[in-house]
């Protein structure tokens, strides 16, 4: 009933209206903070992408980062997921791509997540194991008995090596063919050049 | 060179992550609670719950809330109960494994029925309170409440029946219907089961037999003949058969049909009832008196108190099977919780024991110190093993006319055995003033008592509500509008009357509830309308008899006939055709007695049953 998950409509309510209240409601800011923000986000994929850290680096930090993405945010196992970020010695900004990258997925396949987990909690062989977690301290925080949250830690589990093994070749293909070229490129030198985010932060109301 | 695996200098950021996180949790932990205890509040009750303020006492695993109203969900501009001060003592070990278990609340401060300053907000969505407020609404709607009409009499003349409005005559159609379906099945039986073409062949057997002589067949033809006789008169002994079971079919379906010929006098007396309500009379009926007096306001008390023992069912099901509640709001989808409940552990949500301390002042007969606990009160019952005990008592002494006695009982325990009863008493209190439907007087009760017992076993439900005044006052509600002769007569009756006493009772299953209601009005409002105008409502009831009769007779009497012919054939046309079974069936003995003759006499033939 007081889990962590319902902060959700907190942080919606709670944290950012007022932000938002400074600015005029339908003003230049409306469109400004989602184009800076997509603009960070660029900046952030490139960044990564040329970034000294090996393929296996970036990809160890999406396959982690993707289940921030995948798996419903405020809950325990990504407070552990994140603290592994930090101190493995993986790509954070590949674990931030990742989550990025897996959020909209993690939304569309919430109805597969749902079946999953459903059909997890209502196997008839895993009952006694569902009983004993049910009934063991500190454990029912995890809100391992929603079926959202078992099905889709289960599927981040199932998807994390085919995650890691495609994210390396990709960023190492990158690398070895465009990843000179695009350095080179205007489109480059103006997105890792641009101010405008840091510009927006200097104004943006607190 | 070795493989760095630890980021060790991250340890400070994320301790510093770890802090922030814990101040938030800390900053907003009461009224994120508060907010959620309201939103959770309101979808379980359906109803509008406030918290004033609530305080989070960490080290004594405490809760207290303050200024707690939940709105009436019946009465949006009242509320059902208002505490001042609630304290949730919690078991801090089963709070571990996330469940609250109660073991001590005290409420203080408690009043009931306040008015509140703003409407409560209708509960929105489609929960399970206001799907149970929808149902226990419609279940209401389903008793059949008359008005009292106290129309003057000379509106009878004109009375217009339109033959498609009358359930006797819809009921004929569907009988009709429904004959003929029966007339083509046993048709279509006759035929299957081909009776004639059995009779026949036999009879061909017979005759060909009769013209033969078992001594020139010679020991082969006569065994062969014997086969054949035998198999024959198999075939009769299936026709039979198949004639018993379809004497078994005509008699159930005309049992069926006549059955539906006496719905029809049923649906008569209901065409009267309606046609009479056409013309508005007065009815004399004591009991329909009293339904009228007193039914809305009766079936109001018993739907609250199904409202809520039905959401006591719902939050608190039997059993040990895991079970299933929606999941938490959030951007994601919801999903589903599901929980695992296991034995001798603790449920999800317990009271072990509550306490409502409540005074009531001044100079009320009422006045005094009550108590009233709740034991075992809790989302698994199963688990707990007891039942769930509410009751009430006074804890300090006050008027011996006056009180207030509350119990109930939720045993949940067992699922095949669920019972729920309430019973609420209520002595010296001012009754709240009560509205006549379709009468322009109001009824103010007084001072006086109050009782309502109710009970639900599975399905079926007991409810008696009373109501007992000795001071009781009478207003017109004309504002200014003459009364009629009618309104008049009973208005002289009633306006006389300081006793009041009132007696509803609900019975039988949740889908089809019987409601009867008396009052002392009923018997004294019936005679004096029988006597001053009785003669002339028999008439207009007569009338309107011949007029339902005349207007139905032309669609009954050719289904009555239909129904009969239909019967009539059938039980015909069976014993025709069982007679010619019989009379084959003996031909064909004698040949076999005549043919087995023939043979050696050590040789045996089976007996055929027949």
């Amino acid at each position: 009933m007081l889990g962590m998950a319902s902060f959700a409509s907190l942080r919606m309510t709670g944290l950012q209206a007022p932000r938002l209240t400074a600015l005029p409601r339908y003003g230049l800011a409306a469109y400004i903070a989602p184009m800076l923000a997509l603009l960070k986000l660029i900046q952030s994929i490139i960044k990564t992408l040329h970034s000294e850290g090996t393929p296996g680096q970036v990809a160890a930090g999406m396959a982690l980062g993707a289940a921030l993405g995948l798996t419903p945010l405020l809950n325990v196992h990504n407070l552990l997921v994140f603290s592994l970020i930090v101190m493995l010695n993986v790509s954070f900004g590949g674990g931030m791509l990742g989550w990025a990258l897996f959020v909209p997925l993690g939304f569309m396949l919430d109805p597969v997540f749902h079946a999953i987990g459903l059909g997890l909690l209502q196997a008839t062989s895993l009952r006694g194991l569902w009983t004993s977690m049910y009934n063991t301290p500190l454990v029912p925080y995890t809100n391992f008995n929603n079926t959202i949250v078992l099905g889709s830690v289960v599927g981040w589990l199932a998807l994390a090596v085919p995650i890691f093994f495609a994210s390396r070749w990709a960023v190492a293909r990158y690398r070895a063919t465009i990843g000179a070229r695009v350095q080179r490129s205007k489109f480059y030198q103006a997105i890792m050049a641009s101010k405008a985010y840091n510009i927006y932060r200097l104004f943006r109301p607190e | 060179m070795a493989v760095k695996i630890f980021r060790w200098k991250a340890i400070g950021p994320l301790l510093l992550f770890l802090l922030i996180i814990a101040i938030l949790v800390w900053l907003f932990a009461e009224p994120f609670a508060k907010d959620t205890t309201e939103e959770v509040g309101t979808e379980l009750l359906g109803t509008q719950v406030d918290i004033g303020k609530l305080d989070i006492r960490a080290d004594e695993a405490a809760v207290d809330l303050h200024l707690l109203e939940i709105a009436d969900p019946f009465n949006v501009s009242k509320n059902l109960v208002e505490a001042e001060e609630i304290r949730l003592k919690l078991n801090p070990l089963a709070l571990a494994e996330k469940k609250l278990v109660v073991e001590n609340l005290r409420l203080g401060g408690v009043k009931f029925g306040t008015v509140r300053k703003t409407p409560a907000k209708p509960v929105e969505g489609d929960g399970f309170a206001s799907q149970t407020l929808r149902s226990v609404r419609e279940w209401a709607q389903q008793f059949d409440v008359p008005l009292l009409k106290l129309t003057p009499i000379d509106t009878v003349k004109q009375l217009v029946l339109n033959p498609t409005q009358l359930t006797t005559v819809k009921t004929a159609q569907a009988l009709a219907a429904r004959t003929d379906s029966a007339r083509k099945a046993l048709e279509q039986s006759f035929q299957q089961l081909n009776v004639e073409q059995t009779v026949d062949s036999a009879r061909a057997l017979a005759t060909r037999l009769e013209a033969t002589d078992p001594r020139k067949l010679g020991v082969d033809g006569t065994r062969k003949a014997i086969e054949d006789v035998r198999a024959s008169l198999k075939q009769l002994d299936a026709a039979k058969q198949g004639l018993a079971n379809l004497e078994r079919q005509v008699k159930g379906g005309a049992g069926s049909l006549t059955a539906g010929l006496q719905s029809l006098d049923e649906a008569r007396k209901k065409d009267y009832t309606f046609a009479r309500s056409l013309l508005q009379l007065p009815t004399f009926s004591a009991p329909e008196i009293g339904e009228a007096f007193f039914g809305k306001v009766s079936i109001d008390r018993f739907q609250q108190a199904l409202y809520y023992t039905e959401l006591a069912r719902k939050y608190m099901p039997p059993g040990l099977l895991p079970k299933e509640d929606p999941g938490p709001e959030r951007l994601r989808a919801s999903g589903v919780n599901v929980r695992f409940p296991k034995e001798h552990d603790w449920p999800k949500f317990l009271v072990q024991l509550g306490k409502v301390d409540l005074e009531i002042g001044g100079d009320s007969p009422l006045r005094g110190a009550y108590e009233a606990a709740v034991q075992g009160l809790t989302s698994d019952p199963s688990l707990y093993g007891k039942p769930t005990v509410v009751r009430t008592s006074r804890t300090a002494e006050g008027s011996a006319i006056a009180g207030i006695e509350v119990a109930a009982f939720i045993d949940h325990v067992n699922p095949q055995r669920m019972r729920d009863s309430a019973s609420a008493r209520l002595r010296g209190v001012e009754l709240p003033t009560l509205d006549l439907p379709g009468l322009p007087f109001r009824l103010n009760p007084g001072r006086g008592a109050a009782r309502l017992d109710f009970a639900l076993r599975n399905d079926q439900l007991a409810g008696r509500w009373s109501l007992s005044s000795n001071q009781v006052a009478w207003a017109l509600d004309s504002a200014g509008r003459k009364l009629n002769t009618l309104e008049g007569l009973v208005w002289r009756v009633v306006s006389g009357l300081k006793d009041l006493s009132v007696d509803a009772r609900v019975s039988g299953g949740l889908r089809s509830p019987k409601l009867a209601v008396s009052s002392n009005l009923d018997r004294a409002i019936a005679d004096r309308l029988q006597a001053v105008i009785g003669e002339e409502v028999a008439k207009a009831e007569k009338m309107v008899r011949a007029k339902v009769d005349s207007a139905v007779a032309k669609r009954v009497e050719p289904v009555r006939k239909q129904i009969l012919a239909v019967r009539s054939e059938a039980e015909t046309r069976l014993g025709l055709e069982r007679k010619q079974v019989e009379d084959v069936e003996r031909e064909l003995q004698g040949e076999l007695k005549r043919l087995s003759g023939g043979l050696a006499p050590d040789i045996k033939l089976p007996k055929i049953g027949i």
